[in-house]
């Protein structure tokens, strides 16, 4: 076979090559327009002009059409548009509704952002690989390099070339045509003659890169579509495995084997004190611990339960725990802050920030996430309690305290937000509301009772 | 080259020039019409009050709609001189003569000053301290920045810094008319760069000062640019207008041609984008967001009728003009161009009664067509300025060096 490929060639080899067209070779841009404006009258079509800088002007010279381009580029868009539309419609509003910082599923103003910029791609990308296509890109080869003179298109020359696949094109009148103008020189363009075929190392090379691309994702798909009982590879092996000790490991460093250490002897760890402070509990620890065993392994259970509800199966609370599952701790009933307007104006204003959402601005459980999801009907909601009911009016003020640092049935601990001095307030400002509901007519001064002649309308927002 | 140009087309036509007291007397005319016309809003108690108050807002909004459209001339010849750009040499000219009106326009702003100093609190809420009832306004005021001494001495420094740099390019411009020295163009471009820095902070502050400070509670950081971009696309529709118009008088014929038509009708519709794409940018934020300091200027806008008005910027202010605008043969199309830049400066009318209006309160139709009869006659006030900078002046800058290149200029065939 390689015989017969040698014999082709060499018998290929003789025949003259063929020619391209005619090219003509002009000193400056005002010859080329003129030339090309004749060319054009003549009825060519199949021309191109070589500049060594863009000429104003030359496409109309060359009579080049408008390019569709734009109206593809805009059908792109417009598809760039509608994909991004429906993308988002279809994942947000039909297969995936996932709330997102409360906002309505499917179109919103968030989806013009996305919208814009796959309008922007789709147009983007189409422009260029347009431009591409519509210019016959990429073109490795052009008849015209075969001309030495060629090479001063780049420099000093101008050059306007008729190809010779024109509908028109006839050898000897475009010869004369060209000739007639003013040019440099005229000369008839060769095919050019060197080996067409791509070198072979080349295709293999090609190949072999393609091939070596497919292995990452060969293996992805294999690893993807079978089992392995082999331990895991560790890419990164020493970030998977730092030279340090996690809580719980063991450890050959101390005697005691333990790499977590207990407490010196003689300090303080941060926040401890505050573990023995009636002010941060709402209840005295040291009277914890004169109650019976049981209580104090209540204390601890209730503290982490808040996480794990499981552990209520395990850690049985004692029967000493009224009204769903309150604890009986020895709750301060004095508040340790004084109820003065100061206190009272911040507990209102955290009070409003943080509580009235659920139980209301009189504390009735009636604020508007209550309302909406009483509206909801759903079965998982449990509401939130009144604040006047009898129970909670007994409760003593650590009690509620508690309530609002650790959490209560559905409420989550505000341990986290409310500062405990702020906590205390709340208290106090919880209890002026309780009392406001079970006043009587000596808790107003003396000197304002005769302005409670007539009801005044309510105080709420 | 002068000798191979006609020099009567560069000047401003004969009927033109008679026309400047015509012009400012009929907008002054108008404005007090639109002014009586506010009489008919009323308060919930009949009183003049709320008339005194949509008046206020009515002037502020027309003033700012013919304002901005001098600032963009003001930026537009700035961004010529530090891109060194040949291709608008000759419409500069016209650009620079709007850029000139500010000192009159200054003239225009000193009502509201007045006002100030009268102890009105329309249209800015926060003069009379005693009547404010939100904090965060309060807490703007005793920082001393929102008062009226402070706010009239900001006023000043912006104009004084626009008007000093309008005619510190608008002088060399004249002068070289005069020796054609390039020195002139240099000393230009060298300044052109310091002055855009001044230019886009003064800008944004007038905008913070002038029409945000109506809604003090609220504030927005991308105002000024919002204002700006609203801005640059009126003035692209205000040189074509006025470029168009004296063509059609036999002007300018041999010097804009339907290439500087296109590249300012490219201009226009890219402003149209961006005022989308900022007033789209600030909104989405505030929509996210969703904190009631934050959402409470759209809710004003959102309601009483508003609304009408904010949903209907979005195809009028963007979808339509945008799609108009988006095709070259539209701007390379004299009738085209000319409809879509009328479209472009009154949809800015609307854009600016969109940013002030709502705050005077619902609104009613003859208030609303006083106000319109207002903006018509700010218009004409702006425009009798503009014929008073331009009467002596050739309306192209015949020795600049530059203008060979702009008079020889193509855009490239697509």
């Amino acid at each position: 076979m390689n015989n017969s490929e040698h014999k082709l060639k060499s018998n290929k080899e003789p025949r003259p090559p063929k020619a391209c067209g005619w090219m003509a070779e002009f000193e400056n841009e005002h010859d080329l327009l003129h030339a090309a404006e004749k060319v054009r009258d003549a009825g060519y079509t199949k021309t191109d002009a070589f500049t060594p800088f863009p000429v104003h002007g030359i496409d109309h010279a060359l009579g080049i059409k408008p390019t569709i381009l734009p109206f593809i580029v805009l059908c792109a868009g417009l598809t760039g548009l509608c994909t991004a539309l429906l993308m988002q419609w279809w994942m947000n509003g039909v297969d995936y509704k996932y709330i997102i910082s409360g906002k309505p599923f499917g179109i919103t103003p968030a989806s013009i952002p996305v919208s814009f910029e796959l309008t922007i791609l789709f147009s983007a990308f189409t422009s260029v690989l347009g431009m591409l296509a519509l210019n016959g890109l990429p073109k490795f080869s052009n008849p015209v390099f075969t001309s030495a003179k060629f090479d001063r298109a780049t420099n000093d020359r101008f050059f306007l070339y008729v190809d010779a696949t024109d509908k028109y094109y006839n050898r000897e009148s475009v010869r004369e045509l060209l000739s007639s103008v003013d040019a440099n020189s005229l000369d008839e363009v060769m095919e050019d003659s060197t080996p067409s075929e791509m070198p072979r190392a080349i295709l293999l090379g090609a190949l072999l890169l393609v091939l070596a691309g497919l292995i990452p994702s060969a293996i992805v798909l294999n690893m993807r579509s079978s089992f392995s009982d082999l331990p895991r590879w560790h890419v990164f092996f020493d970030m998977d495995f730092q030279p340090k000790k996690k809580p719980q490991q063991t450890t050959t460093i101390f005697k005691d084997g333990r790499s977590m250490r207990p407490q010196v002897p003689g300090t303080i760890s941060r926040g401890q004190l505050e573990q023995q402070d009636p002010f941060y509990l709402g209840y005295d620890p040291m009277k914890v611990t004169s109650l019976d065993t049981d209580k104090q392994i209540y204390v601890s259970a209730v503290d982490s339960t808040a996480a794990s509800p499981s552990l209520d199966a395990t850690v049985q609370p004692p029967a000493a725990s009224p009204a769903g599952g309150a604890p009986n701790l020895p709750f301060l009933d004095k508040l340790p802050i004084e109820a003065n307007e100061e206190n009272i104006k911040l507990g209102k204003t955290k009070y409003e920030i943080y509580c009235s959402a659920c139980h209301g601005y009189a504390g009735f459980g009636d604020g508007l996430v209550a309302k909406r999801a009483a509206s909801l009907a759903q079965d998982t909601w449990a509401p939130p309690s009144s604040l006047h009911l009898d129970r909670v009016q007994k409760q003593p003020v650590g009690q509620i305290f508690h309530t609002i640092s650790k959490g209560q049935g559905k409420m989550a601990s505000y341990a986290s937000s409310i500062t405990p001095q702020e906590r205390w307030s709340i208290v106090l400002y919880v209890k002026a509301l309780q009392r406001s509901r079970n006043a009587n007519i000596d808790d107003v001064p003396v000197e304002q009772r005769g302005s409670l002649t007539e009801p005044t309308p309510s105080q709420t927002k | 080259m002068s000798s191979k140009y006609d020099l009567e087309t560069i000047e401003l036509p004969a009927v033109w020039r008679s026309l400047k007291p015509i012009f400012f007397a009929a907008g002054l005319i108008l404005l007090a019409g639109g002014a009586f016309l506010s009489l008919f809003a009323r308060g919930a108690d009949g009183s003049t009050d709320a008339a005194f108050r949509f008046f206020m807002h009515s002037y502020l909004a027309n003033f700012m709609f013919v304002m901005t459209i001098a600032l963009g001339a003001l930026f537009f010849i700035l961004i010529q001189f530090v891109s060194r750009a040949g291709w608008s040499t000759s419409i500069r000219r016209i650009a620079e003569l709007i850029m000139t009106t500010i000192p009159f326009l200054a003239l225009m702003f000193l009502p509201i000053i007045a006002i100030l100093f009268a102890n009105y609190n329309a249209p800015y809420e926060w003069n009379v301290p005693a009547e404010v009832h939100s904090s965060v306004i309060k807490a703007k005021i005793d920082v001393g920045y929102l008062t009226k001494e402070w706010f009239s001495i900001r006023a000043t420094v912006y104009f004084a810094l626009w008007i000093f740099m309008a005619f510190y390019f608008f002088g060399h411009s004249r002068k070289q008319d005069e020796t054609g020295d390039v020195e002139h163009s240099l000393a230009r471009q060298k300044w052109a760069g310091p002055c855009i820095m001044l230019f886009s902070l003064s800008v944004s502050f007038a905008a913070f000062d002038w029409v945000m400070s109506i809604d003090a509670d609220w504030f927005s950081t991308i105002f000024g640019v919002y204002v700006f971009a609203a801005g640059m696309m009126a003035f692209f529709a205000t040189t074509i207008l006025i470029s168009m118009a004296l063509q059609n008088a036999g002007k300018l014929r041999a010097f804009v041609s339907v290439e500087h038509f296109h590249d300012m009708g490219k201009f226009m519709f890219g402003f149209i984008m961006f005022w989308s794409y900022i007033a789209f940018s600030q909104l989405l934020l505030y929509w996210y967001g969703n904190i009631p300091e934050e959402t409470y200027w759209y809710q004003v806008r959102l309601n009483d009728g508003w609304q009408y008005l904010a949903y209907g910027l979005i195809p009028l202010h963007f979808a339509i003009p945008f799609l108009g605008t988006l095709s070259r043969h539209v701007r390379r199309n004299r009738f085209g161009l000319t409809f879509w830049a009328c479209w472009a400066l009154a949809v800015h009318w609307l854009d600016m009664t969109f940013l002030v209006m709502p705050n005077a309160g619902a609104p009613s139709f003859m208030p609303i067509f006083g106000h319109l009869l207002g903006g018509i006659g700010m218009l004409m006030v702006f425009l009798s300025f503009f014929l008073v900078r331009a009467s002596n002046v050739p309306l192209v800058p015949m020795k600049d060096p530059r203008l060979p290149e702009a008079l020889t200029y193509a855009n490239p065939l697509l």
